[in-house]
């Protein structure tokens, strides 16, 4: 049997499946959101190039969704899984999105009449959007959703306006949820990662001090599709700031709350310093970091470039709290320099950004249960063998992406094409 | 003719509009001849973008389609299929870059930036217009993948096709496989025995029929094309000429060889990591060893950070700590770049067990003194705020990987480029790191870039993922960009014949008239003969003298209107 | 008198010279707006016509940008191109016009900032040179 099950609608994801696509293998994608793209769809900008992030994953989703060998299952989940090499029975369960897909021509106007209105997950919460809605503007499939948990018709109360507006008749508020059961010969676990809920450290202020936001946060507001149309601006009176500080390992390398290094925040803080300083002429970009982690290509010259042309300021040091100054706009950084002649120091800034540790999708736990694969201590899926590198500890069942441990853009596509290779290997080769 | 044009400029976000007006431009499109709608979209490249522009051509009833937006470079086939859904034969689709070309090079000059991609739709809409449908043929692939490099990432992308049932050749200049994994002992984070690592790969290789190493041997030249690549094997038998579908370069790395920092060179005691590795693996234990870090990089003239080099010497410095209750292991340092999750871990159990770790700062680097059969390492401790003497009876040097002697010799073999260090550049940063741009050539393993063990071996698979693909699809497509004759002006001169680099154009008798013929598979569509003709008489599809010309016509005409 | 805004036509091979634009804007290296590229495969297919007309239409300055020597896509494209393009200026010359008005370059896909350099320095050698005197039989 040549099919393979694809769990996980993000970069990883959609390089395992186009590239096993390509390879001649039936391939079931299968996508937990409405649409396909994950943490990189929110991106504003990627390092070291500063290429757009959504130019050039934009292509590749689009390529998922018209290429003959990939099934699309977005707003799906797997149910379960039996059997085992070569064999597996997979069960999708295609939630309920209310809308038929087949009619819905995601035109929006239902969305523009909606009154109900819900944080945004892909805006991180900064704006909010309708009970029915398309995730973001480039979405694939890009067909809308009521999400049923405030959908005040699905609730029970009294509203069906979205039904009244659709033309295409495309709203079902009785649809439920199906079930899909297929077999396949191998399954790729492609979950990705989600940002550690940086306010259950305090310290740092996330959710007292408005100006405080997450890296994700701010990456939503230096894109030019996001809240703010691109334009940089504190949450407390809407200002352009002009002193942002970043700080680093929020919850990583910390052994109180997860040890490992997560990979990516050194470059894309870097980034986002340049871009704030692009987007804000005269901003000056503060860094405070533990060790400057520049390990790929081209990524020791991103930081000389931040340092030399935007006058970004890196700080060795990580900052003991922050707190609220008088004005109540901006926050103060409590820090102390390096050496043993250190003193402290309090310095206020516009906006401070925290770079939260990033942890396994928080899916990885029940999903390597229905699997029955091992996840490592700090929850990510067990690679056991290094000469394997995408092989998870059950035979058949591949892992790639940040789900295996912390890894960057390119790393995922070529750990995604590896698993590709993996697959074609078990399936079409006597390594069984 | 009737022709149609629908002219479609992208905002690209911020990307093109910060500098462009793009409202401007599509007025401006609007005035142009045959253009027949204009329009734009936040992001063309978008399911929604293009939606419209493919709703567009059915409301419109264009027959040609331009978009302004970024490179086709990579994003030309995915509009060319919004076309051809639309109906529209995908060759008479033009991309006008305003981004690359224009947006992000002017950022700071919007009224220029405007006004120059005004001019270079005006030259896009001019070429449209004199585009022509066109069909694609279809060639075959050879079977059989050619791996240069016998490395870690060489050998895996080589089990990884033989294990998917393609025919492969291994070609490593040296008599042993396993490049620098057979001068080290065990690969660190995981601590896995190296040469038993190699040998397992190995094996599974030679028992497969379809494998073919070829030891002592240097691929010495590369004909053809993806599909139908003819490699020159030198090796201990002469030149052998293998077929093959797909290349992948695996010609991995090696260490920068110290030029006198800190001593090396002058006192014995001063090695490299490799050196180290050595005597680890005759059962040396040295007690008193001070590791220094980002010798000779991260600074000018090498500036990269090499990856590998801090798990190294994080692996060695635990290795040794353990070995002895009485060591005294140090290491001096800028960062310790242990990114990600098995790193970070040997970081710390490498600090818990006992090795010291000093931070030095380029202003003030260490310097190493000898003392008698020992030496001394005397560094300013940026944390502590004072200077130290280390005594040492070994000083390991972290030095940055560098791309091997030959690789621009293989650069230019398979004409693909490199970066600044000699590393290969591939396709795409980002998305494609294991593609070159050229197809059907592939690239893993630290000859792209310094990695790690088990990246290199990930990376093979991947590269063998990638070259698997057209030699399993059996075909692959010929681009109608190839050149054709008109008989009727071709004087039979035989000029074309003599400048094409693949023998593709022949003299040949039609009903009486001796005229030049272009087989079409052996096109590979570079123009040279177009130019090479002095009656016009042979042009190239998409790249015809005449729209050239026209666009050289667009572009003076928008320039003289710009000026007055 | 207003200020010469130079015309400038480049024809930049796929995969060398158009890839090396392709990074300096990737590298947001800034470069005067007067450089319009049309994109051929390859630089040994650029006509000396098409430098003529371009030249006799008023454009200001034309480009060839090729791979570098033994870097061609194509095996040897660029070899013609490096013999036709000094020809081309030599009949240019010929017939009274600054053959500086042409120039042959080689940037690889690897180097963006050769790229800006060439464009820095060719608009600045073509606003010396003043503006062609083609442009005013155009008019």
């Amino acid at each position: 049997m040549r099919r393979v099950v694809v769990i996980g609608g993000g970069i990883a994801g959609i390089q395992a499946s186009l590239d096993l696509a390509d390879r001649g293998f039936e391939v079931h994608l299968v996508e937990k959101s409405p649409s396909i793209g994950g943490h990189m769809a929110q991106l504003d900008k990627t390092f070291p190039t500063n290429d757009c992030s959504m130019c050039i994953l934009s292509p590749k989703m689009i390529m998922c969704a018209d290429h003959a060998n990939i099934k699309l299952h977005a707003y799906s989940e797997i149910e379960e899984v039996s059997g085992n090499f070569p064999e597996f029975k997979v069960t999708i369960k295609e939630k309920a999105r209310y809308v038929d897909v087949k009619k819905c021509t995601g035109c929006g106007d239902c969305i523009a009449k909606c009154p109900v209105k819900v944080p945004w997950e892909f805006e991180e919460g900064l704006v909010k959007r309708k009970a029915v809605y398309l995730p973001f503007p480039q979405a694939v499939p890009r067909k809308v959703t009521i999400d049923g948990d405030h959908c005040r018709t699905i609730q029970g109360k009294k509203c069906g306006v979205c039904k009244k507006i659709c033309q295409a008749g495309a709203i079902d508020y009785e649809q439920e949820d199906s079930i899909v059961e297929l077999d396949a010969a191998c399954i790729i676990v492609a979950i990705g990662f989600e940002l550690m809920d940086a306010s259950v450290m305090s310290q740092y202020g996330l959710g007292v001090c408005k100006d405080v936001v997450t890296s994700l946060q701010l990456e939503r507001i230096l894109s030019a599709s996001g809240p703010t149309g691109g334009h940089l601006t504190r949450h407390s009176d809407n200002m352009e700031p002009k002193k942002l500080a970043f700080i680093q390992c929020v919850g990583s390398r910390d052994a109180h709350m997860h040890g490992y290094c997560s990979s990516v925040c050194c470059m894309y803080a870097t980034k986002e310093s340049i871009l704030a300083r692009e987007h804000a002429p005269g901003l000056e970009a503060t860094i405070f970091y533990m060790d400057m982690r520049a390990t790929g290509k081209g990524f020791q010259e991103f930081v000389s470039r931040a340092k030399q042309n935007y006058g970004v300021r890196y700080i060795r040091s990580r900052p003991a709290n922050v707190q609220l100054p008088a004005g109540g706009n901006g926050v103060l950084v409590n820090y102390e320099t390096s050496g043993l002649s250190g003193e402290s120091v309090t310095e206020e800034f516009d906006m401070l950004v925290l770079c939260p540790a990033l942890i396994p999708s928080k899916d990885a736990g029940k999903l390597a249960e229905i699997l029955g694969i091992d996840l490592d201590e700090d929850g990510f899926i067990d690679m056991p063998d290094m000469a394997r590198p995408v092989d998870t500890s059950r035979k058949g069942v591949l892992a790639c992406g940040f789900v295996s441990g912390p890894i960057d853009i390119p790393d995922s596509v070529s750990q995604a094409s590896a698993a590709a290779a993996r697959a074609a290997e078990l399936v079409d080769g006597g390594d069984r | 003719m009737m022709v149609r044009i629908g002219v479609f400029i992208c905002h690209c976000g911020h990307n093109i509009a910060s500098a462009v007006d793009v409202e401007e431009v599509v007025e401006y499109a609007k005035t142009l001849p045959w253009v027949a709608h204009a329009g734009h979209n936040l992001y063309s490249c978008s399911e929604e973008g293009l939606g419209s522009i493919k709703r567009s051509i059915t409301e419109n009833k264009l027959d040609r389609v331009v978009v302004a937006a970024c490179t086709p470079r990579t994003h030309e086939p995915l509009f060319r299929r919004a076309c051809e859904q639309a109906g529209i034969n995908k060759y008479l689709f033009e991309f006008v870059n305003i981004r690359e070309h224009c947006s992000w090079i002017h950022a700071k000059e919007p009224k220029e930036a405007t006004e120059k991609a005004k001019k270079l739709v005006a030259m896009g809409v001019a070429k449209a217009a004199l585009l022509k449908p066109q069909t694609e043929s279809e060639a075959g692939v050879i079977p059989t993948a050619v791996v240069i490099g016998g490395g870690i990432s060489g050998l895996v992308a080589a089990a990884s096709l033989v294990e998917q049932g393609i025919e492969t050749h291994l070609v490593e200049q040296t008599d042993r496989l396993g490049g620098l994994l057979c001068d080290i002992t065990t690969i660190g984070p995981e601590g896995r025995h190296a040469r038993t690592l190699v040998k397992d790969v190995v094996q599974k290789l030679e028992a497969s029929p379809k494998t073919h190493i070829h030891r002592k041997a240097r691929v010495s030249d590369v004909k053809g094309f993806i599909g139908s690549f003819e490699v020159t094997i030198e090796g201990c038998d002469g030149p052998t000429k293998v077929p093959a579908g797909a290349i992948i370069v695996a010609t991995g790395t090696r260490e920068f060889a110290p030029t006198g920092e800190y001593g090396f060179g002058e006192h014995p005691q001063v090695i490299t990591q490799l050196e180290l590795e050595r005597k680890l693996a005759m059962g040396e234990k040295p007690k008193r060893v001070v590791f220094i870090t980002c010798v000779g990089s991260r600074q000018p003239g090498r500036e990269y950070c090499s990856r590998v080099c801090c798990n190294v010497t994080l692996k060695n410095a635990l290795a040794l700590s353990k070995a002895s209750p009485d060591s005294r292991i140090r290491v001096i340092h800028r960062d310790i770049m242990s990114s990600g999750s098995a790193a970070e871990k040997l970081y710390k159990e490498t600090s818990d067990s006992g090795v010291r770790f000093l931070r030095y700062g380029l202003e003030r680097p260490p310097e190493v003194v000898s003392d008698g059969d020992r030496v001394n390492v005397i560094v300013y401790d940026e944390t502590l705020d004072e200077v130290v003497s280390l005594d040492a009876d070994l000083v390991v040097l972290a030095v940055p990987m560098l791309p091997p002697d030959d690789s621009e010799v293989t650069g230019k073999l398979l004409k693909v480029p490199r970066d600044k260090f000699g590393f290969f550049l591939e396709a795409h940063v980002k998305l494609r790191p294991v593609e070159f741009a050229t197809d059907g050539v592939f690239i893993c393993g630290s000859a792209r870039w310094p990695v790690n063990a088990r990246e290199c071996i990930w990376q093979g698979m991947a590269a063998a993922a990638k070259a698997s693909i057209p030699i399993k699809e059996g075909k692959v497509v010929i681009q109608a960009i190839t050149a054709e004759v008109d008989p009727e002006k071709c004087a039979a001169c035989g000029n074309c014949v003599l400048a094409c680099p693949y023998e593709a154009i022949e003299i040949v008798d039609q009903d009486g008239n001796r005229a030049a013929k272009v087989n079409e598979a052996q096109c590979k569509g570079c123009g040279t003969c177009v130019a090479a003709c002095h009656n016009d008489a042979v042009s190239q599809k998409g790249f015809t003298s005449g729209q050239l010309g026209a666009m050289i016509d667009a572009l003076v005409k928008a320039s003289l209107e710009g000026s007055r | 008198m207003t200020e010469f805004k130079p015309t400038i036509l480049a024809f930049c091979c796929n995969w060398c010279s158009y890839a090396g634009a392709d990074l300096a804007g990737v590298n947001r290296l800034q470069m005067p707006p007067n450089v319009h590229v049309i994109r051929v495969m390859c630089s040994a297919s650029v006509k000396p016509e098409y430098v003529f007309k371009a030249i006799s239409q008023g454009v200001d300055g034309v480009l060839v940008l090729g791979c570098h020597i033994g870097d061609c896509h194509y095996l040897t494209g660029n070899h013609r191109t490096a013999k036709r393009i000094p020809v081309t200026k030599k009949i240019l010359h010929d017939v009274g016009i600054d053959d500086r008005r042409v120039r042959l370059d080689w940037v690889s896909a690897a180097e963006g900032e050769k790229f800006q350099q060439v464009i820095i320095e060719f608009v600045a050698e073509i606003k010396t040179l003043g503006p062609n005197p083609q442009r005013e039989v155009n008019m």
